[in-house]
């Protein structure tokens, strides 16, 4: 054993991004190694999404089924995996915790909680990507479906965003989570409506009237019809144009993020009242 | 009437200090109001090392949750290195280090050096400075040689040492140590409490609980004596011991000592109390009397004919006896 004098001496942070970048980047890399240090995560990440394209593929025609319209079902299938490690994961960013045995360590960390949660869902989300992703490979490998998209560039920019949308809800979610015990019921029963009302395996104009305004609050709702308009060649969406939804996706990422941040106040002072957050 | 400022010398300052936790129904009507302090004083001067004691439920983890911006009092004040809890909250937390006892804290599945990083990044500390401060601390913790294996392969004690190092990553000026050695073997805990010396050697500022006595009689300079929310005591470990100048302790060690036989020396005259350690092999009791020698032939008599004693002292009172008397008083 060693000794404690000697220390090199302790100065804080002055990165260009500050103590909010550093802990944002120290989430998403701990998250991560958590993740794959589990060998469970096969399941969400490949079995899962391997499931969901072969039920979207065999329910919307099998073999019949060809050109843009498996594009679709492709595209459907990826966003339907990348919602369902959002909600799951996402939402547990920080109730990990609980479980886990570090709340009062996470919560006694000199920085809000909404930026250790905003880090941990980041990776969350990006789950999902790897999700999408290999529902795409299974797509483009096994149905062979051609990827020809309509503008690549734009595609790219609607994917991101839908991501940080994606993320931005989970932001949202996860303080569903720490204010109730029982928030989990409230995220998992979340799941198949929001994968309804989105529009990820069919458009949502064919929803019944009174389901709209949910459906228009969901900011992936645009952002898969930004991602369906720059990907296949004359798909008729909800409105037709790309930047509008991108705009939609944007002041609805951006009014989560918000009322997140506000939650994440409440959730801290609601831990120190009453003391209990850490209770599993 | 304006509070009066903190004195710049403590490093922490608690006046009044309440906390109740109320219970509610189902319909949100207040069920029951449990006072887990009831407004309590104390200082700590800046650099000194010390100790809250006290019997489960006594109020010693609420005070320090409180201290460490986790929980809001009800009532009362408590500053931190001159900074109110209940307004610098980010401040202190980046000031103070907290070492919580047992196995929560620590990310199982990923390695110390991966816990450190993590650590050192929410506390904000330059990671220039990190990558030379967290090899040192791993190696003055002992650890150097298994930093890169998943926390889940440790110890017990490795834990607890990997805890240590955890709570001194941001260089904090004061320490909070709740039950740091709570589990641990013998040698274990003494690695532990010699890691205590070495950071009150180095100026920093330390409040330990423990239920050990000897360990707060052995490092602490003040203890305060906590029982039902209330300061019972307050002193060195030396005045507290006076409290009890008036009792000897015979202690026995035996082979065989029954609960009976705890029981039977319970009723003899003149003893005070009797503390009893029958869950081992070897048997540990520890008889008050102001008697002192003079009571040893009827503790002797009352053994069980089939036990037997292997060593019998009579012993100045140590802190635990005077503890004792005052939580039980």
């Amino acid at each position: 054993m060693g000794s404690l004098d000697d220390l090199t001496p302790g100065k804080r942070t002055e990165g260009l991004l500050g103590h909010k970048g550093q802990v944002i980047k120290a989430c998403v890399v701990l998250t991560a190694k958590l993740f794959f240090a589990d060998p469970q995560w096969i399941i969400p990440s490949i079995i899962a999404p391997f499931i969901f394209t072969l039920v979207a593929f065999f329910l919307f025609g099998g073999q019949a089924a060809s050109g843009s319209f498996l594009l679709y079902l492709v595209l459907g299938s990826g966003l339907m995996g990348m919602w369902g490690t959002t909600i799951y994961g996402s939402s547990n960013s920080i109730g990990f915790d609980r479980w886990n045995g570090t709340m009062e360590a996470t919560l006694a960390a000199p920085i809000p909680l909404s930026w250790i949660a905003l880090g941990r869902v980041l990776f969350n989300t990006f789950e999902g990507v790897i999700n999408a992703l290999f529902i795409l490979a299974i797509g483009l490998v096994w149905f062979q479906v051609g990827f020809s998209l309509v503008s690549p560039g734009l595609f790219l920019l609607a994917s991101v965003s839908t991501f940080l949308s994606l993320s931005a809800f989970g932001l949202l979610m996860c303080t569903v989570i720490l204010l109730s015990r029982k928030g989990g019921f409230i995220t998992n029963s979340m799941e198949i409506p929001v994968y309804i009302a989105t529009g990820t395996m069919f458009p949502v104009s064919i929803l019944p009237l009174a389901a709209l305004p949910f459906a228009f609050l969901l900011a992936p709702t645009w952002g898969i019809e930004a991602i369906r308009l720059s990907a296949l060649p004359g798909y008729v969406g909800l409105v037709t144009n790309y930047w509008t939804d991108m705009a939609i996706l944007a002041v609805e990422t951006v009014a989560y993020l918000a009322l997140a941040f506000v939650l994440f106040k409440r959730v801290e002072a609601y831990a120190k009242r009453n003391g209990t957050l850490e209770e599993y | 009437m304006s509070t009066p400022r903190p004195d710049p010398n403590h490093a922490v300052e608690v006046r009044g200090l309440t906390r109740e936790y109320t219970t509610r129904s189902f319909f949100g009507g207040v069920t029951k109001v449990t006072k887990a302090l009831d407004g309590i004083d104390f200082t700590v001067t800046k650099g000194e090392l010390f100790g809250l004691i006290g019997p489960n439920g006594a109020g010693k983890t609420t005070t320090i949750k409180i201290l460490t911006t986790l929980l809001t009092q009800t009532a009362g004040e408590a500053y931190i290195l001159g900074l109110d809890v209940r307004k610098d909250l980010y401040e202190i937390r980046r000031r103070i280090g907290i070492v919580f006892g047992g196995e929560r804290g620590l990310y199982n599945r990923v390695s110390a050096l991966d816990n450190l990083h993590y650590f050192s990044d929410l506390y904000g500390v330059d990671p220039t400075v990190a990558r030379s401060r967290i090899p040192e601390l791993l190696k003055a913790v002992g650890l150097a040689d298994r930093a890169d294996e998943r926390v889940e392969k440790y110890s017990r004690g490795m834990k607890q040492r990997l805890h240590i190092a955890k709570a001194l990553i941001h260089d904090p000026e004061l320490l909070f140590l709740d039950e740091p050695t709570i589990g641990l073997d013998p040698g274990g805990a003494r690695d532990i409490r010699n890691m205590i010396r070495d950071m009150k050697k180095q100026g920093k500022t330390i409040l330990l609980t423990t239920h050990y006595m000897f360990e707060a009689e052995e490092l602490c300079q003040r203890v305060a004596v906590i029982s039902k929310g209330k300061i019972v005591a307050l002193d060195t470990p030396a005045e507290l011991k006076k409290g009890v100048r008036d009792i000897a302790v015979i202690e026995l060690r035996t082979y065989g000592a029954t609960a009976d036989y705890v029981d039977r020396l319970k009723q003899l005259p003149n003893v005070v109390r009797v503390v009893a350690e029958l869950d081992s092999e070897v048997q540990t009791i520890r008889v008050q009397t102001p008697l002192g020698a003079d009571l040893l032939s009827q503790v002797v008599s009352a053994l069980p004919p089939d036990a037997k004693i292997i060593d019998r002292t009579i012993k100045e009172p140590t802190l635990e006896d005077a503890y004792l008397r005052l939580v039980e008083e």
